[in-house]
């Protein structure tokens, strides 16, 4: 009890605040009500759990109560400077991603789709490391086969590059590399759909992993070298004589200055200069012979730039400055920025040659961060809400039930998979009604975790293709077992499974069958342990003697925003119920799933989805 | 929604009642009684500003030369030697065009003057990706890229208040061409899913959203509403369901828009709403004249049934659907008997209060652009503008289409 009294006290004002002073008020208990727009320093006098919490929150994904107070134990200058200069932060225990080993260099070059494939095939009589079969039925299946295995395969190995840094979300003691390498993620938007190879997405995220809060500048020039933005952005058809504008355009208009700050004729003069460049498996390379060195009129500049020169003009321009400090701004603080703020912002980046941790440890460090219209506004995003669930509940290991991919997936969010080059629309965009109640019922999966789950890196989503498994596993031939089944109400089978058994040479369906088998044999599967808790044991460690106790201890465990009175009388309302007494040591032996159920209940708040 | 026949009849019954007509009358196809114009009146005059635009996707990349077939240009039949369809399969509209063969419903809407086809719908620089070009299209900014989608962004200009279930979209994730800067679009698929899962010991504590005073984090006052909306959106939409009974067969799949109706049929306080067909579907890469016709058949009876449930609900004058896909399809056949994918399209409105017929420039067959191509004659963005303009009367619409675009003069 003394020690709950003790806890308490050093819990978030926030949340105290709420659960004692009438709504409308609390704010102003938790935040520096004149702070906003302020960059000056949040003063020592001013450090405590609260604001502490509000850092791990943002710089990070929030943590346990311990993380916490190490932070509040320590001055705001150094709790800050503990999270951005995360190169001398201990994370040796962070294993490296164990690659399943599914490549091999006959896949190189990968071509664009199946009829590319077998067109070469066709041609030259070997395709993706695989002969024709010089006569007998079908010469072309095996590489049928392999093309539809690598289309698997990547996906799957993608699925498991995407639970290996959640894990990395979950577990690393330098949270903030992985907020910025998820901002960056957001930023240089891809899509795994279109890459079509996980070792390309795992080497663009580990340069966002290296060079997060580095120089903007290197990044930009990085990135536009990396294969899987090439890839992504078409880079193989910028050519001499027929410049395509899409990779110039994007670099410009959604990587660094922002629309409206340069002409048309900025972005043809600045895609002239990228031509060229290209990749050859996971390399960048410039192909000279089809590069443009005539002489460009880029931005009131002449000159015969390459791309890397186009980078520096338009790392002179200040609108590069202000878009990239504004949107790190927005992720990090809130939506409303002020133009003045951001005017300081920019000058903070430009002043320091580009380095991002600078600005971070300014952002991270002023008034503005911890006033009033900053604490607890942000909507998590759903990769945000799953890994500071995670992390709060203290979990060491991401549950492989439910699926990280699938629950992050169905909130609106999945990683290597962004929905357009402009990346995620972030804060409400975030929130339907329909996925705010997913929201609570992702909550429920982890607490409950469903006996029903079936693994998707196992089994395949699409019925005709186990339906042609099941075929084939009863001897039939493959003609006959790649007939289309019957379409149900509302489906309909994909194209390229259509009657593709017309063409002697090869049988996609069979093909798409023997991909999936292949593929999984190959990729390592998801662990699919479900999430290791004790919320007894919480509750026994902590000494708490009864259901409200509880109820607020959780609260301030699970929430930045504490909800109102009302919801609090009713959470312990339930709990007296659920556990037929208030006494906590009556009902020690048998109090875990009441706590769960109190926990999904507290994790279903609309509060619960706050920052 | 039940098959059982003597069921089919009592509903029948029940929903002719509703709409106003007596029993006797209304299945001899009579006038409807004095009073009961009287009382359909008094219902129309309540619903004067209450239109309301459906937006149906069709993803995928539909075919247009094969829906609207130009039968009179031979350069079609050349381009198209083993897919082109014949003359005498085709339902033919005039001395030129014929709609596919599986197009009942859409030939009997055009020719009552119901449905607009508009021609070579496209843009520059056209992206012959699915995901790009329908970005593009959700967010009226070819070429280029918006947070915010066009039909949410015309959410925002028509209701900067927010006010609740303004803008639906039935999806299993939410369409970024709704995705809006002020509104919550109500998002959800199976209506009876649309639900908290929750053990029963835990509904007590669930069921209500406190009302809580001023708040000034607005965050959590935007939560909170949505709490709100996803309580009272969420049952509204299955008692909205559950209570939709209608005679109309909408053929294999109905593409969402039965729900749509039943919404309307609920007053729900809708004006947009968004559906699709999903995944893809029109993707006719392989051998797809049976597939494309097949696909075709199930859209035309949705729409056409759709069109006959407005009717029977009394709200066939408030509500206009417009049709798009992300692309048409590539002008010469290909190898394995079906088109990849292409530029310009038709795209279609369909409503009573449209005026029928043909809108924008033809393209050209003889004159292709690099890659085989239409050379579209109709930026989208004019169609978008007549819909926000011709339809729901907003004016400056500029800044929701990233430029200024003439609409057509399409409605009655």
């Amino acid at each position: 009890m003394a020690r709950f009294a003790q806890k308490l006290a050093a819990l978030s004002l926030v949340t105290l605040a709420a659960l004692t002073n009438t709504p409308g008020t609390w704010a102003q208990a938790a935040g520096l009500d004149a702070g906003r727009d302020q960059l000056a320093p949040v003063a020592n006098s001013e450090w405590n759990y609260a604001r502490a919490a509000h850092l791990l929150e943002r710089a990070g994904f929030g943590g346990t109560p311990e993380q916490i107070e190490a932070l509040a134990a320590m001055t705001p200058a150094a709790a800050v400077r503990s999270l951005v200069y995360y190169q001398y932060t201990d994370n040796r225990h962070l294993a490296p991603f164990v690659h399943s080993g599914i490549h091999d260099p006959g896949l190189e070059p990968f071509p664009p789709s199946r009829p590319a494939t077998t067109e070469l095939a066709k041609a030259t009589g070997e395709a993706l490391g695989i002969k024709v079969k010089p006569e007998g039925n079908r010469p072309l299946q095996p590489v049928v086969n392999k093309f539809f295995y690598w289309l698997r395969a990547s996906v799957l190995e993608t699925d498991r590059v995407a639970y290996w840094w959640a894990e990395r979300m979950v577990n690393t003691n330098a949270p903030l590399q992985e907020k910025m390498a998820l901002f960056w993620h957001g930023h240089f938007a891809v899509n795994e759909s279109k890459v079509r190879d996980y070792r390309k997405l795992l080497n663009e995220l580990t340069l966002f992993h290296e060079m997060g809060t580095g120089s903007f500048r290197d990044l930009m020039v990085a990135v536009a070298q990396d294969p899987a933005m090439l890839s992504f952005l078409d880079a193989g058809v910028n050519v001499k004589g027929a410049a395509n504008e899409n990779f110039a355009r994007e670099i410009m208009e959604l990587f660094t200055m922002g629309v409206g700050n340069y002409s048309e004729k900025d972005i043809r003069e600045a895609a002239r200069a990228f031509t060229g460049w290209n990749y050859v498996d996971v390399n960048f390379v410039v192909n000279e012979q089809e590069h443009d060195d005539g002489v460009k009129e880029f931005l009131g500049r002449s000159g015969n730039f390459d791309g890397v020169q186009i980078i520096d003009i338009i790392m002179e321009q200040d609108a590069t400055a202000e878009h990239i400090a504004g949107k790190l701004y927005r992720f990090f603080v809130r939506e409303d920025l002020n133009p003045a703020l951001q005017g300081q912002l920019a000058a903070i980046l430009r002043d320091a040659d580009y380095e991002i941790a600078p600005l971070l440890e300014a952002i991270f460090l002023s008034q503005d961060f911890y006033s009033n219209a900053s604490m607890g506004t942000q909507i998590k995003s759903p990769v945000q809400l799953a890994v500071s669930t995670y992390r709060k509940l203290g979990l060491t290991q991401v549950p492989g039930v439910p699926d990280f991919n699938q629950a992050t997936g169905a909130l609106g969010q999945s990683l290597f998979r962004l929905p357009t080059v402009a990346g995620w629309a972030s804060g409400r965009s975030w929130i339907t009604p329909g996925l705010l109640l997913e929201r609570g019922n992702f909550a429920r999966d982890v607490l409950f975790p469903d006996i029903n789950f079936i693994p998707p890196d196992r089994f395949n989503g699409s019925a005709e293709i186990r339906s042609v498994a099941d075929r084939i596993r009863q001897g039939m031939d493959i003609t006959s077992a790649t007939q289309p089944s019957v379409v149900g109400a509302g489906q309909v089978m994909a194209e390229s499974n259509m009657l593709a058994d017309r063409d002697e040479d090869f049988n996609t369906r069979y093909g798409s069958f023997r991909g999936w088998q292949m593929a999984i044999e190959r990729v390592i599967p998801i662990p699919r342990q479900t999430a290791q808790m004790n919320l007894s044991a919480m509750v026994m460690d902590e000494h708490l003697g009864n259901t409200t106790q509880v109820v607020d201890y959780f609260i301030a465990r699970f929430m930045s925003v504490a909800p109102d009175l009302e919801t609090r009388a009713k959470l312990i309302a339930f709990l007296d119920e659920d556990l037929g007494t208030s006494a906590i040591d009556i009902a020690q032996s048998y109090m875990e799933d009441s706590l769960r159920l109190l926990l999904h209940l507290v994790m279903s708040q609309p509060e619960y989805q706050l920052s | 929604m039940k098959t059982d026949p003597l069921l089919q009849q009592t509903l029948k019954r029940r929903a002719l009642l509703r709409a106003g007509f007596g029993l006797g009358l209304g299945a001899l196809g009579m006038v409807p009684s004095g009073f009961a114009r009287a009382a359909q009146a008094a219902a129309a005059q309540a619903k004067a500003d209450g239109k309301v635009l459906v937006i149906l996707e069709l993803s995928g990349g539909n075919d247009g030369l094969n829906t609207v077939v130009p039968y009179g240009d031979d350069a079609y039949y050349r381009n198209r030697p083993n897919i082109g369809l014949a003359k005498d399969k085709l339902r033919l509209i005039d001395d030129h065009f014929g709609f596919n063969p599986g197009m009942a419903g859409f030939e009997r809407l055009y020719k009552d003057g119901k449905m607009a086809i508009v021609h070579g719908c496209g843009y520059d620089n056209p992206s012959y990706s699915h995901f790009t070009s329908m970005a593009y299209w959700h967010t009226a900014s070819p070429n280029s890229g918006d947070e915010y989608g066009w039909v949410g962004k015309l959410a925002d200009k028509m209701a900067p208040d927010a006010p609740a279930n303004f803008l639906v979209n039935i999806a299993d994730r939410q369409s970024l061409a709704v995705r809006s800067q002020y509104h919550v679009p109500i998002v959800f698929d199976e209506p009876e899913r649309f639900m908290r899962e929750a053990f029963y010991e835990e509904k007590a504590a669930l069921e209500s959203v406190a009302q809580v005073g001023d708040i000034e984090n607005p965050s959590r006052r935007f939560l909170l509403d949505i709490a709100r909306s996803a309580n009272d959106a969420s049952s509204l939409v299955r008692e909205a369901w559950e209570n939709y009974r209608s005679p109309v067969d909408y053929g294999i799949t109905g593409l969402d828009l039965p729900k749509v109706v039943a919404l309307l049929e609920a007053d729900m306080p809708t004006s947009l709403y968004y559906v699709a067909y999903r995944n893809n579907a029109f993707d006719t890469h392989v051998f797809q004249n049976d597939l494309h016709q097949r696909l075709l058949t199930y859209t035309s009876d949705a729409v056409s049934a759709f069109m006959l449930d407005l009717e029977r609900i009394g709200r066939a004058d408030d509500v206009v659907l417009m049709i798009f896909s992300e692309f048409g399809r590539r002008v010469p056949e290909n190898v394995s008997l079906g088109t990849d994918h292409g530029a310009a399209n038709v795209m279609f409105v369909v409503g009573k209060p449209v005026k029928g017929g043909h809108y924008g420039e033809i393209p050209s067959l003889i004159h292709l652009t690099e890659g085989d191509n239409l050379q579209y004659t109709t930026d989208f963005r004019r169609v978008y503008q007549t819909m926000m303009q011709g339809w729901l009367s907003q004016p400056d619409t500029d800044g929701i289409l990233n430029g200024s675009f003439q609409g057509f003069d399409m409605f009655a």
